[in-house]
C-alpha cells in the first residue's frame, strides 16, 4: 500500500468516488481524514509502532497552539525541538547509539510530516494575522494519504483553500479523464519505467564487479552514470503523478513537483524544475531568512554577491543531507551545494566580463544552452552516485575503472547528454507544433486516450508476468 | 506543465462533445487491439516452435519409462533456439557413432541424465557429451570415448530401473549431470499423469500474493475457456516478453526467486517439500551407487547450475535467505554418503560475468556456449583428481594445462 502498487491506486479511487458522494468540506473531509487512518493503519503492523509518530505530531501541535496563544518568541525554540526529535527519531548516524529507541517504529512519511510541521509553526510565528487551525485540520493536513508517503510538500493555505472550500473546485468528466490517464502514466512510470531502469543499472553494477575487457566496463560505467537519473526520476515522478492525480479527484489541487528537469539550462533552473516542493520549501525558509540576515550584516558592496552564492550553498547542502543518514549524504549535499553555487559564481562573472546584455544574449543561444543542459545532466548524475550507493560500492566502481577512465566516461555522458538532449528537445517543439483548433495534436484527449491505452496494457501485461512486488517509491525512504 | 495547460483549458470547456462518449473508448479498444495483433506479429515471427521435435523419436518402453528409438532422426526449433538434428545411434543413444565394444586402451564414460545431458536444444558437436571426451583426450594422452545414455525425462528413477542397461554399456566411470529439476521429479516415470500436475497448481493457490492470484486466476481461464489457438498464440506472446525482460539478471533472479515453483532448493532452510525430493533423490542415487561400487565402476555426480543459480553465483550477492550453493552441499553429502564421487563446479561460476546468458532465457538450458563452459569445468576437475584415472599427473603423455 505504500508504493504506487494496484492496491494503492484502487483504495486512492475508491476514496476519491467515497468522497465525492457529498460536495460538504465535511463530508469531504471526514471521508479524507478515515482514508488516511485506514491507510496508515494498512502499512503497520501494530498499533504500537505508531506512538512515536503520534508524539511527534502532538509535539508539533503543542508547539503550534503555543505560538498561537502569543508566544512567538519561542517559536526558535519549538523549530530546534522539533528538529532534534525528528534527527533522533530517524536515527542520523552522528549520535550516539546508545540514545536511540531500540523498539521497531514507524518513520514512513516522517520527513514530509516534519516539513509540513515545520511550515505551520514559522508561518505561525511570523504571521501577524493569528489563524487557528484545529486539531483535526491540523491531523487532515499532516496526514494526508496523498501526500504522507513522498509528498508533494503542499503548503496549508494551499490545502485549506481547496479541502475546506463551501464550493468545491469543479470535477466534470474532462478533469475526471485527465486524472485518469495521469494516474495510468504514473503507473507505467513506476512499475514499468523505474522497474526496467533500475534492472539495467543493477546489472551494470554487477558486470562491474567482474574482470571484463576495457570496452565492456567503460560501457557498464556510462550506464551507470546515466540511468540512475532517469530512474530515480521515473519513480519519483510516477508516484507524484499518481497521487496529484487522486487529490484531484479528492477535488483538491496538489503543486507539482516536476517540470521537465531534464530540459534545465542550469543547475539552478534544475531545482526550479526537480522536487519543486521540497526546493522552494527551502528557499522560503532556509535560502531567503538567512540571505536577508547576511546582507543585513555586511555592509561591503563586493561581498554582497558572494552572500547568495554561500546562501545557495547552504540551501543544497541542506538538500542534500535530508536525503539520509549517513555520511554518503554529506557529500551528495557538499556536490549539489557546490553544483548551484558554482553556477551562480559563473552567472556573476560572465556578467562582470562580458556585460549583462552579453549574458543575455548567451543564455539564448542554442549551443550554450545544449552544452549547459548536459552539464547539468552529467553533474546531477555525478552527484547520485552519493546518493543510491554506499562507500564500498563506490570504492568498487572507482577501482573497476580508476581515475582517468572515469574521467573519460563523465566527459562522454557530458557530451551524448548536450547531443541527445538537445535533439530531444527539437523533437518535442517541432511534434508540439501540429497543432489543431484544440491545441497540439499530441496533447489532444484522443491522442492522451491512444497513450494511456498503451501505458495501461503494457503495465498490466508487465506486472502480471512478472509478479513481482511493486518497486518502493524511493523518495519514501528519507 | 502540459498537464496543468491542459486542465486549465479542460476548465473553460467542461463539457465534452458527445460524439467523445463513444469516440474515445473506441481509440482505446483499438489502441489495445493494434498492439496486441503486433505483438502477436513479432511472436508468430520470431519465437514459433517447429511442430516436431525430439519426443517424436521417443517410445515408451515398459519398465523403462521413455527412451529413444534406435537408428532415428527428429529435428526440433524451440521457441528461443535454432533448428536442432537429433541422432540417435543404434543404441538410442544421441551420438555421431555407433555403440560398439569397448576397445583396448579406451577409457569409456557412459553419462547419464536428463535433458541438458542429452543436449537438448544443441547440435551434437556442441554438447557436453561430444566436448567433454575430445577435452579429455586432448588433456590426457588417452583415448577417451563417451557413451551418452543422457535421454529427455531421464530423471533419477528412470534411470534406476534402466541401470542395466548403463552397467551393460561396461563404463570404466558413469557420469551424472544433474541439477535442480532432475531432483525435484526424482520419483518421476514417464508416461506421467497430468492431473497430478494441475492439483499441485491448486494447492499453490492460497500461498500466492495478490497479482500472483490474478495471474493464476488469468492462466486458469485462459487454459479451460479460451480456444486453444488464441491459448497458443497468447503463450508464446508471454514467452517472447519473457525472453527479453529475462536477459537481465536482476530482473530474471527477483522473478525467479519470487515465482518459480522450482526455487525452494536455493532456500538456506529448504522446505518439507524440498526434503522430500532430496530424500527421493538419495534413494535412488543411493541404490545405484551402490551397484556401480559392486562393479567397481567409480559413479561421479555433478551439479549444473540452472540459470538463476548460475547468475547467482556470478553477482555474488543475493537476497537474506537464499544461497545458490545450499543445493550442491546437500547433493555432496548425498552422494559421498554412499560412495560415490561429487564434483563441485558451482565455484567456477564465480569469475564468469553474467553466465546466465549462456541459458536460454525463458528454456532454461544452457546453449551451446553454456556445453562449453560445463564441459571444461568438468574436463578441469577430472583431471586435477576427481578421477585418479583420468589425472593428469598419472598421464605419462598428458598435454600441460598451459600448452591447451
Amino acid at each position: 500500500m505504500d508504493t504506487a502498487s494496484f492496491q494503492f491506486v484502487l483504495f486512492g479511487l475508491a476514496i476519491a468516488l467515497v468522497s465525492n458522494l457529498n460536495r460538504s468540506w465535511v463530508w469531504r473531509s471526514t471521508v479524507l481524514l478515515l482514508a488516511s487512518f485506514t491507510f496508515i493503519g494498512l502499512v503497520t503492523h501494530s498499533p504500537l509502532v505508531l506512538i512515536p509518530l503520534a508524539a511527534f505530531l502532538l509535539l508539533g501541535y503543542a508547539c503550534l497552539l503555543m505560538l498561537e496563544r502569543g508566544w512567538s518568541r519561542h517559536s526558535a525554540w519549538s523549530i530546534l525541538a522539533i528538529l532534534l526529535v525528528y534527527i533522533w527519531l530517524k536515527k542520523y548516524t552522528f549520535l550516539p547509539h546508545g540514545i536511540f529507541l531500540h523498539s521497531p517504529y514507524f518513520t514512513l512519511g516522517l520527513s514530509y510530516v516534519l516539513f509540513r510541521v515545520l511550515h505551520l509553526i514559522i508561518e505561525s510565528g511570523s504571521s501577524d494575522k493569528k489563524q487557528h487551525i484545529g486539531f483535526i485540520d491540523y491531523l487532515l493536513y499532516t496526514l494526508n494519504f496523498t501526500t504522507f508517503v513522498s509528498g508533494p510538500i503542499q503548503r496549508y493555505d494551499e490545502f485549506a483553500r481547496d479541502q475546506f472550500a463551501q464550493q468545491p473546485i469543479r470535477l466534470g468528466p474532462r478533469v475526471v479523464g485527465l486524472q485518469l490517464e495521469r494516474i495510468i502514466r504514473g503507473f507505467f512510470k513506476v512499475n514499468v519505467l523505474a522497474m526496467l531502469l533500475h534492472a539495467v543499472q543493477k546489472d551494470a553494477l554487477a558486470r562491474l564487479s567482474h574482470p571484463l575487457p576495457l570496452s565492456l566496463r567503460l560501457y557498464s560505467a556510462f550506464e551507470l552514470v546515466i540511468l540512475p537519473p532517469f530512474f530515480v526520476y521515473a519513480n519519483f515522478s510516477g508516484y507524484i503523478d499518481i497521487v496529484i492525480a487522486l487529490a484531484r479527484l479528492m477535488r483538491v489541487r496538489l503543486p507539482e513537483n516536476f517540470d521537465r528537469p531534464f530540459s534545465a539550462s542550469s543547475f539552478l533552473d534544475f531545482w526550479n524544475r526537480w522536487h519543486i516542493t521540497l526546493s522552494t520549501w527551502l528557499k522560503t525558509y532556509v535560502y531567503n531568512p538567512l540571505l536577508v540576515l547576511l546582507m543585513r550584516r555586511t555592509s561591503s558592496r563586493t561581498l554582497q554577491p558572494f552572500l547568495g552564492v554561500f546562501c545557495f550553498f547552504v540551501t543544497f547542502f541542506l538538500v542534500g543531507v535530508w536525503h539520509g543518514r549517513t555520511s554518503e549524504f554529506l557529500i551528495f549535499g557538499v556536490l549539489l551545494g557546490a553544483g548551484v553555487s558554482i553556477n551562480k559564481l559563473w552567472q556573476e562573472l560572465l556578467v562582470r566580463v562580458i556585460g549583462r546584455q552579453s549574458y543575455k544574449a548567451l543564455a539564448k543561444n542554442f549551443t550554450y544552452i545544449a552544452f549547459a543542459r548536459g552539464l547539468t545532466f552529467s553533474w546531477f548524475a555525478l552527484t547520485n552516485f552519493w546518493f543510491w550507493l554506499d562507500w564500498k560500492q563506490l570504492d568498487e566502481i572507482y577501482s573497476a575503472l580508476g581515475l582517468v577512465s572515469w574521467l573519460c566516461v563523465w566527459a562522454g555522458v557530458w557530451l551524448c547528454a548536450t547531443i541527445v538532449l538537445a535533439s530531444w528537445e527539437l523533437l518535442r517543439t517541432s511534434l508540439l507544433s501540429i497543432k489543431t483548433s484544440e491545441g497540439p495534436v499530441l496533447t489532444h484527449r484522443y491522442a492522451r486516450v491512444a497513450y494511456a491505452s498503451v501505458f495501461g496494457l503494457i503495465s498490466v501485461v508487465l506486472t502480471l508476468l512478472l509478479s513481482q512486488p511493486t518497486p518502493p517509491v524511493i523518495y519514501k525512504a528519507f | 506543465m502540459t498537464q496543468l495547460n491542459a486542465e486549465n483549458s479542460d476548465m473553460k470547456e467542461s463539457k465534452l462533445p458527445r460524439r467523445d462518449w463513444i469516440l474515445l473508448p473506441l481509440i482505446s479498444i483499438f489502441t489495445i487491439f493494434l498492439l496486441a495483433a503486433a505483438t502477436d506479429l513479432v511472436s508468430r515471427t520470431t519465437f514459433t516452435p517447429s511442430k516436431t521435435g525430439p519426443s517424436d523419436c521417443m517410445r515408451s518402453y515398459p519398465g523403462k519409462g521413455v527412451q529413444a528409438i534406435p537408428n532415428s532422426v527428429c529435428w526440433n526449433k524451440g521457441s528461443e533456439g535454432e533448428l536442432t538434428e537429433y541422432r540417435f545411434n543404434n543404441c538410442g543413444q544421441r551420438a555421431d557413432f555407433e555403440c560398439k565394444p569397448k576397445a583396448a586402451n579406451t577409457y569409456r564414460i557412459v553419462m547419464i541424465g536428463s535433458s541438458f545431458a542429452m543436449g537438448d536444444r544443441v547440435a551434437n558437436s556442441d554438447s557436453l557429451a561430444a566436448l567433454l571426451p575430445a577435452e579429455l583426450s586432448q588433456q590426457t594422452g588417452r583415448k577417451v570415448e563417451l557413451y551418452n545414455q543422457g535421454m529427455l525425462w531421464g530423471l533419477p528413477h528412470s534411470f534406476w530401473l534402466r541401470f542395466d542397461d548403463v552397467l551393460a554399456a561396461q563404463p570404466d566411470m558413469i557420469l551424472w549431470p544433474t541439477g535442480p529439476w532432475d531432483i525435484q521429479n526424482a520419483t518421476v516415470v514417464l508416461p506421467y499423469s497430468k492431473s497430478s500436475f494441475d492439483k499441485k497448481d491448486a494447492h499453490q493457490l492460497s500461498s500466492m500474493s495478490f497479482t500472483g492470484r490474478i495471474r493464476f486466476s488469468i492462466g486458469y481461464f485462459v487454459r479451460n475457456i479460451v480456444p486453444p489457438s488464441v491459448t497458443a498464440d497468447i503463450a508464446q506472446i508471454r514467452l517472447m516478453l519473457q525472453h527479453y525482460l529475462y536477459e537481465s539478471q536482476s530482473l530474471y533472479i527477483d522473478s525467479y526467486l519470487l515465482n518459480a515453483s522450482d526455487a525452494g532448493f536455493l532456500a538456506i532452510e529448504p522446505d518439507a517439500e524440498w526434503k522430500t525430493h532430496l530424500a527421493d533423490f538419495e534413494t535412488y542415487s543411493a541404490r545405484m551407487e551402490e551397484r556401480a561400487a559392486a562393479a567397481h565402476v567409480p559413479f561421479v555426480v555433478v551439479l549444473v547450475p540452472n540459470r538463476a543459480q548460475a547468475a547467482m553465483i556470478s553477482m555474488g550477492e543475493w537476497p537474506a535467505g537464499y544461497d545458490p550453493y545450499q543445493l550442491g552441499n546437500e547433493l555432496r553429502a548425498i552422494v559421498t554418503t554412499h560412495g560415490g564421487v561429487y564434483i563441485d563446479i558451482l565455484p567456477g561460476f564465480r569469475d564468469l560475468p553474467n553466465p546466465e546468458q549462456y541459458y536460454f532465457p525463458v528454456d532454461g538450458h544452457p546453449d551451446a556456449r553454456g556445453h562449453a563452459i560445463i564441459a571444461g569445468l568438468i574436463d578441469k576437475a577430472l583431471i586435477t583428481g576427481a578421477a585418479p584415472e583420468l589425472s593428469v599427473a598419472n598421464q605419462p603423455q598428458a598435454v600441460p594445462a598451459r600448452d591447451k
